[in-house]
């Protein structure tokens, strides 16, 4: 069984926003519920994810937090298809989830727009509807006036916005991020979060975001779930009081930081032997 | 409902004004905008005259160096005529070559030749290397074998099609085929084999069937490849038929420019052997400049992937 502590952290709760995320959160069924999932590699590879269980409510913001080797990318994979469990169940109630990955994987042969059109393509948009849809995609990531441009042509902040823009293209109800900004510069990084989170609030997508960085997951998560490797399990969450946005460097922030830190720590050393 | 129950912690972080909290959406796309304008080069294209003298320039100057030591090596050393002919020697041999209509025919029945062998050769390549690049136990079977071809001299398939084919254009063909399609198949297994794995996870994501995978991502994602092997295959082309032509003369076998190179070579014309070498030379170099050339050159820079380019 998982050892699910809840160790509740609030933000101070300002605005009213909060309730009423909650009372669309207690009528609607979870968008994505995973029960007992374990994940070896091989027959008798090592246990990757151990009997994993969780749901995931209909617009939650997520962050899987853990040390390398944690299994919290393996965890993303199953839930998006990509890779099968040894054993358990993933369900995603909307059928299917939309991925956006550490690299932004754009196709290097069509220009920021045309990316965004074949996602669009790849959905059975006709082909009339294409490039108003995507210029519209990438207008709400700031680069419509990039459309043009090819992707070496961009930084990779935007190379990323255009591959957040490429998923918002799926039109999925869930969209699964992994690391996506693990390899961007800080400042680069900083604005991404606003802008993210801006995007979750306009469109109400369910988002797991996987990453190693405390302070990113407790800047961005309504719920941050806390992952233990070798076997990867979830050792702890925290909800946050969404109380609107909040900035990297607030203290709340940095409380919160603080905390898991501590107990990622604790969950690191016991691999010491 | 978010848990919201260490009320004590709370309150010890002051709340923060909403100035602090949010930036307004004109002011994040302004913020967001001027980083971007920070963060990319704006590409400086050099003109097309400029591309031309850098591109053109140091190949004739080299050439005209050479002629000009040819020459001199001549005046001063004064060697027999017959074992080494002066560059007007040859340049006569070209002209001569040329008023007798000879060389125009020799070069379009070669150039017709080797096209139509590459273009078959791609024909027969360019599936061949799709079943090789997708179905794993042909590829086990089949591939090293076609690597060996690749190595092997295709003029030493010239004895065997004569016997087969007697003297005729097929044995041409043949030899041609012999040299190009092993390199055709190889560069777009190549070029499959180096499509990053991360364009085929986002092609499965985006929903993509394995037809679209193919079509719209692998097959675009492995062109570079492809275009070298097909470059190397014309390369293979062309040099095949030049031994082909060598070896096999007489019969129905058209009059090429391998031919024109033996029959020179049988009337001890040395001029006109060093001539029709050159001729050799400069149609693989022009097919190399008109054709593949520009069609790299625009495949890489749009990808990014040319030296010196942006990030």
């Amino acid at each position: 069984m998982i050892d699910t502590r809840t160790a509740p952290v609030t933000v101070d709760a300002t605005t009213g926003t909060a309730t009423t995320v909650a009372i669309q959160r207690q009528v609607a069924a979870p968008a994505i519920r995973v029960d007992g999932l374990t994940k070896r590699f091989g027959t008798d590879g090592p246990v990757v994810l151990d009997d994993i269980t969780l749901s995931i409510e209909p617009g939650e913001f997520v962050c899987l937090l853990g040390a390398s080797g944690c299994g919290k990318s393996t965890l993303l994979n199953i839930i998006a298809g990509l890779e099968h469990p040894t054993s358990g169940t993933v369900t995603v109630t909307s059928g299917s989830a939309a991925v956006m990955f550490q690299e932004s994987a754009l196709f290097p042969w069509l220009t920021a727009g045309r990316n965004v059109e074949l996602a669009l393509k790849l959905r059975g948009v006709p082909r009339a509807e294409r490039p108003g849809q995507a210029l519209e995609l990438l207008d709400l990531v700031n680069l419509a006036d990039a459309a043009h441009k090819r992707p070496h042509e961009l930084s990779g902040g935007m190379r990323q916005r255009v591959a957040l823009a490429r998923s918002l293209a799926q039109d999925r109800k869930v969209l699964l991020m992994d690391e996506p900004f693990a390899a961007l510069d800080a400042i680069t990084r900083d604005l991404l979060h606003e802008e993210l989170e801006r995007i979750w609030r306009e469109t109400g997508r369910t988002i797991v975001f996987v990453t190693h960085n405390v302070r990113e997951a407790a800047r961005l998560g309504q719920r941050v779930l806390l992952m233990s490797s070798r076997p990867g399990r979830i050792a702890n969450e925290w909800r946050l009081a969404d109380t609107g946005p909040r900035r990297i460097e607030s203290p709340e922030v940095s409380r919160l930081s603080i905390e898991i830190t501590e107990q990622l720590r604790q969950e690191i050393r016991r691999n010491a032997h | 409902m978010p848990t919201d129950t260490s009320t004590d912690q709370s309150t010890a972080v002051p709340a923060l004004p909403a100035s602090a909290r949010a930036t307004s959406n004109d002011d994040f796309r302004t913020l967001e905008a001027g980083l971007d304008a920070l963060q990319t080069v704006p590409l400086a294209e050099r003109g097309p005259w400029r591309r031309i003298v850098d591109g053109v320039l140091p190949p004739v100057l080299l050439l005209a160096a050479l002629v000009v030591a040819w020459q001199f090596y001549v005046v001063i050393a004064q060697p027999r005529p017959d074992l080494v002919p002066g560059p007007f020697n040859v340049a006569a041999s070209i002209g001569e070559l040329w008023s007798n209509g000879r060389l125009q025919q020799a070069v379009l029945t070669s150039l017709a030749r080797g096209g139509a062998g590459f273009l078959i050769a791609v024909a027969i390549g360019t599936p061949l290397g799709l079943l090789l690049a997708e179905w794993r136990l042909l590829r086990r079977a089949l591939g090293p074998l076609l690597s060996g071809l690749q190595v092997l001299p295709s003029v030493a398939w010239v004895p065997a099609a004569i016997i087969w084919f007697g003297l005729t254009d097929a044995t041409v063909y043949f030899v041609v085929l012999m040299g190009a399609v092993p390199s055709i198949a190889n560069g777009l297994v190549a070029g499959i084999d180096q499509v990053p794995p991360q364009l085929r996870r986002v092609g499965t994501v985006l929903g993509a069937s394995r037809l679209q995978l193919a079509t719209l991502v692998i097959l675009p994602a492995a062109l570079p490849g492809y275009l070298a092997g097909l470059k190397q295959g014309w390369a293979f082309s062309w040099r095949s038929l030049m031994a082909a032509e060598i070896i096999a003369m007489g019969g129905s076998i058209g009059f090429g420019l391998g031919s024109m190179l033996q029959q020179s070579r049988d009337l001890a014309d040395l001029p006109g052997v060093l001539a029709t070498i050159l001729v050799i030379l400069f149609v693989g170099i022009l097919v190399e400049l008109i054709a593949f050339a520009p069609a790299e050159r625009s495949l890489l820079r749009r990808r990014g992937l040319t030296a010196g380019g942006p990030r």
